[in-house]
């Protein structure tokens, strides 16, 4: 596998506070990454070093083999789509959709039509006067069009109704599909984007605490279920992410189960399901699914 | 809309990349380009209401000598002050909006500054052209002067390069500021203006203490108009290249 992205030792400071805190990880082409991590846990700050618009205290960059700081070669390669994204006062869609292909020699016009049209991008309103909504739809027709082989999209859907969101989802997928790149893809809804998801990076205080594939993640934990005596009997010793009980009934979340310990809890009778990332990435966090929400 | 197809065109070379840049600032040219013609025309007309009114009111034989007064015009100043608030918006917001963009911070810097020396351009060939028409029509008729008074110079080279240079002088001080400002925010701002004021205090401090106001004065006249403009260029190009190295390590913020 090529490594599109490598990342060593990267360290990155504002005054006293340590924002990226030595990551060290690889990002590998045409896989679709989730950069994942609550609030303030150092997502945008590494999107920001990535694409060369801040500058590393220590450690090393690869982008495409090499710096991307001030890079030309490597920055004509990547999109960057932030939520915070700015536009000029006197913009209007049309002028983004206008200068946007002078920068991306991939870009693709009957595709950045068609999505005009699904998000209903009103192409000749002043920037100034749309909705969140609106604005976040423009930053994400410009990620997807430009087809650029290194995309980062950072929270690029805030005030995206359900809908937009699902379109977004739809098209990146099927896109990715016939042009296969590298997406980074940062957000707060997880379950949402769940499936989309190749490999997820999660961040949590500016470190890199998991960075796993997608598919291997889920199947690292499962839910085991049943009356508060045969789940505890069944766990043991063994390393729990999570447990609730109501009464006489029990949950637990466990790590790692063989085949045959799966065979010896469903005989013991009890239910296992399925966890999602959003659920596991919450309890390798250690922190509350409630806080969890609240900054979703 | 433009008609670019699906087919992948190769990417930018380093000219295309600068040019492009500079396409990003005139992708919406009315604050840059429409605007600031409006407002001379609004000014023209009023200055020729303004005249024909004091005509109309003075006696034949004082009208001579009244519109002498005429030739003291700094009615078009404001459009060099105003190239100077056009050169630090344009790039507190397209700076974060053309990284956006994948672009580098040093073509942005060349690009942006590519666009202005264009609009210097353009500025200073259209005021020389209006100064032009202004003396054959021997003042709009109404022995006025806006765009040809004294102090841009009698012939018309001399006027196209006095504007010229002005307009470079306040675009690289709009870069250099816009660039203090993109990287340290107001903080920066006020640290250099402190530092400026300190910087023309000191100089005129020293001038006096050494008596050498005379010096000054006789330096500028041995210059000439035209001359002590020329020194101006030496002002600019500190500034341009300043902005360049300030703006270098800036980061797009919020």
């Amino acid at each position: 596998m090529t490594a599109v992205i490598e990342v060593a030792g990267l360290t990155k400071r504002f005054g006293g506070v340590t924002a990226v805190d030595d990551a060290t990880f690889r990002v590998e082409e045409n896989k679709i990454y989730g950069l994942l991590g609550r609030n303030g846990a150092g997502k945008t700050t590494i999107m920001q070093l990535l694409t060369g618009q801040d500058f590393a205290t220590s450690g090393s960059i690869e982008v495409f083999g090499q710096s991307p700081v001030e890079n030309a070669s490597v920055l004509q390669r990547v999109s960057f789509i932030k939520e915070s994204q700015r536009y000029p006062d006197d913009f209007r869609a049309k002028h983004v959709f206008t200068s946007a292909p002078w920068f991306f020699s991939h870009w693709d016009q009957d595709f950045a039509d068609q999505l005009i049209a699904d998000f209903r991008v009103p192409v000749n309103r002043r920037i100034k006067k749309m909705s969140r909504g609106q604005v976040s739809a423009i930053g994400v027709i410009v990620g997807l069009a430009s087809r650029a082989p290194l995309t980062f999209f950072d929270e690029p859907y805030l005030g995206l109704d359900a809908v937009a969101r699902q379109i977004f989802y739809d098209r990146l997928l099927a896109d990715y599909a016939e042009h296969p790149r590298t997406v980074v893809l940062s957000t707060h809804l997880i379950d949402e984007v769940s499936n989309l998801l190749e490999h997820v990076l999660v961040i949590d205080e500016g470190r890199i605490i998991i960075d796993e594939d997608a598919e291997t993640l889920r199947g690292s934990a499962t839910n085991v279920a049943g009356t508060r005596s045969a789940v505890d009997q069944f766990v043991g010793s063994r390393e729990v992410l999570h447990r609730d009980s109501i009464g006489g009934l029990a949950t637990a979340t466990v790590l790692g189960l063989t085949a045959g310990e799966r065979a010896d809890a469903v005989s013991a009778g009890l239910e296992l399901a399925p966890v999602s990332l959003q659920q596991l990435i919450i309890r390798r966090t250690n922190t509350s699914e409630k806080e969890f929400e609240v900054s979703a | 809309m433009t008609t670019i197809t699906a087919t992948d065109r190769p990417p930018a070379s380093a000219l295309g990349r600068i040019l492009n840049v500079a396409r990003l600032h005139v992708v919406t040219p009315w604050t840059a380009i429409g605007l600031p013609w409006l407002i001379l025309g609004v000014i023209l007309l009023g200055n020729l209401g303004i005249w024909a009114l004091i005509l109309a009111n003075v006696a034949e034989e004082d009208k001579a000598k009244v519109s002498e007064g005429f030739g003291y015009s700094g009615s078009s100043m404001f459009i060099f002050v105003y190239m100077m608030v056009v050169a630090v918006q344009a790039i507190s917001v397209t700076f974060p909006f053309a990284l956006g963009y994948g672009v580098t911070r040093r073509d942005y810097y060349l690009g942006t500054g590519v666009t202005f020396i264009g609009l210097a351009a353009m500025y200073s060939t259209g005021l020389t052209i209006l100064a032009a028409l202004e003396e054959a029509t021997n003042g709009w008729g109404l022995n006025g002067s806006m765009f040809s008074t004294f102090y841009y110079g009698e012939a018309w080279y001399e006027r196209l390069f006095i504007f010229f240079a002005a307009f470079l002088f306040f675009f690289s001080v709009g870069m250099a500021a816009a660039s203090i400002w993109v990287r340290w925010k107001a903080n920066g701002l006020v640290a250099f203006f402190i530092g400026l004021g300190v910087l023309i205090l000191g100089g005129g401090a020293l001038i006096t203490y050494t008596a050498s106001w005379v010096a000054v004065g006789t330096f500028f006249a041995n210059a000439g108009l035209v001359g002590s403009f020329a020194w101006s260029l030496v002002i600019s190009a500190i500034a341009a290249v300043g902005g360049f190295f300030v703006l270098r390590r800036a980061t797009p913020k919020g």
